[in-house]
């Protein structure tokens, strides 16, 4: 029954990938084709208690699931010590264990199914999708103004005589946080927007290498995205949803654990 | 006046999904089979004329929608919300509420193995779940169920439109589990719910012993 092999490279597992304890115990399970209705349950306890080694440190709150689990596997693998009398009727220590993990492996099979619909519904548009654009408010501007006012205004102007002047100007350095700043500002109006739209009143090539560099960091730090339909086309610049994140985040900080409604 | 071009302008003015029973409240003339048939014709009409939209049905109701086919267009305009995608935790927990509503709190984290009332709540402000009911259990918790904005956000039509776990491929079919839950199969109908009872079936089935399981896990915490 105990015979899996131990193979160290399913130990190596990146708790953080995992949604929790059923999810990284089912990871164990299925990678190394044991059959889960008869769980060697001493080897997948021990393989369990390695992968959240160094996890309690510091994660207490995500920990205290892990751990829970890992005494209910120490339980569980006590129970099957014990001699049972033949004919018992008692259940199998491991099957509530066996139906949770079937329950979950179904609800993430689903929950991948959702994904896909949810992606496949985000392609279609309803009307009025595209809100309109954002007009100045007309009060804003003062509209009474009389002619004699206007050329009063206009005796106070001092044209400046048509001069020639030489400047000397120096070049100046283009930094990168510099154009990172005018990316993010971009983005905060407007959910993407053209590479172009970003140098225009720049003339020198600096600033389009520099804004194209702040760019890919921006990327890499998984802010945003870029996307060009071809070769040679518009780059565009598409801000990226926090909104996972954010969820991800919640789910882990929630201080109500444990706490009946 | 076309009884299709009168539904034809209510749903053109309408950026939510409606039932036929909410159409032909455009005249009195107007019954539901009227609009039923207006509909089906409507619908024709868009496919054969290819049209960039067409008559879709979902969330128990009717909506202009345009073709997927144009979402590359579309998604290039400045200041279009982007759909918000879902998380994985999230997705789970719409996946269990789905099949199993009304449920509560407790039974969810039971299932997912993780604690749940922050996804619940986004969800909740999202408006893809809320609370159907209280539990007649101790404390009274309160059971989420889904919206119809969970079906306007998948595309569904209804609730019968979920994957059923005889379509998954999942071993459960294969072998019955350990135990003898054959003869609890029938006590859990109290919670189940009439959709949760259609659609879960074999899910169920893995599950019979949750309720009481599922208060002796939480024993610990209190």
């Amino acid at each position: 029954m105990e015979s899996v092999p131990e193979r160290e490279d399913f130990m190596v597992v990146e708790i953080e990938r995992f949604q929790g304890p059923l999810d990284l115990l089912l990871h164990l399970i299925r990678k190394q084709d044991v059959d889960i209705f008869d769980i060697p349950i001493s080897t997948i306890t021990d393989q369990f208690l390695k992968a959240i080694k160094g996890l309690a440190a510091n994660d207490i709150d995500g920990a205290g699931e892990f751990l829970e689990m890992a005494a209910g596997l120490i339980r569980i693998k006590a129970q099957m010590l014990l001699p049972r009398p033949v004919g018992d009727e008692e259940e199998d220590p491991r099957a509530e264990l066996v139906r949770r993990l079937l329950e979950y492996e179904l609800i993430r099979e689903v929950s991948g199914r959702l994904r896909v619909a949810q992606s496949q519904r985000a392609r279609r548009f309803r009307k009025a999708y595209i809100p309109p654009r954002i007009k100045r408010d007309i009060s804003e501007m003062t509209l009474e103004t009389t002619w004699d006012e206007v050329y009063a205004a206009a005796l106070h102007i001092r044209m400046p005589l048509p001069r020639r002047v030489d400047h000397q100007v120096s070049t100046r350095t283009v930094s990168m946080e510099e154009k990172a700043t005018l990316i993010l500002e971009a983005l905060k109006e407007n959910a993407s927007v053209q590479f172009s739209k970003l140098l225009s009143g720049f003339k020198e090539r600096s600033h389009g290498v520099m804004t194209f560099l702040a760019g890919l960091e921006l990327t890499r730090r998984r802010v945003l995205f870029l996307r060009q339909s071809s070769p040679f086309q518009e780059l565009w610049i598409y801000r990226r949803d926090e909104e996972e994140v954010d969820d991800e985040l919640v789910g882990k900080l929630d201080p109500e654990k444990g706490v009946e409604g | 006046m076309n009884v299709y071009q009168i539904v034809e302008a209510v749903l053109f003015a309408s950026d939510a999904p409606l039932t036929a029973h909410e159409i032909a409240r455009a005249d009195e003339g107007l019954d539901e089979d009227q609009v039923e048939s207006a509909l089906v014709f409507l619908r024709a009409e868009y496919d054969d004329s290819s049209r960039s939209f067409e008559l879709v049905q979902v969330a128990e109701g009717y909506q202009i929608l345009t073709r997927p086919e144009f979402a590359s267009y579309l998604e290039r305009f400045d200041n279009v919300p982007r759909p918000a995608r879902l998380s994985g935790p999230a997705l789970e927990t719409l996946a269990i509420i789905a099949y199993r509503q009304p449920i509560g709190r407790l039974e969810i984290e039971y299932i997912r193995g993780v604690g749940a009332s922050g996804v619940i709540r986004t969800l909740q402000d999202r408006h893809l779940i809320d609370v159907v009911a209280r539990s007649e259990g101790l404390g009274r918790p309160l059971l989420y169920g889904t919206t119809r904005q969970f079906l306007e956000h998948f595309g569904f039509r209804s609730l019968e439109d979920l994957p059923r776990p005889e379509e998954l491929p999942i071993v459960l079919r294969e072998r019955t589990p350990l135990g003898p839950e054959d003869d609890l199969a029938e006590e859990d109908d109290a919670v189940g719910g009439e959709v949760a009872e259609k659609s879960t079936g074999q899910l169920k089935v893995a599950t019979e012993t949750l309720e009481q399981s599922s208060q002796e896990a939480e024993e610990p915490h209190r």
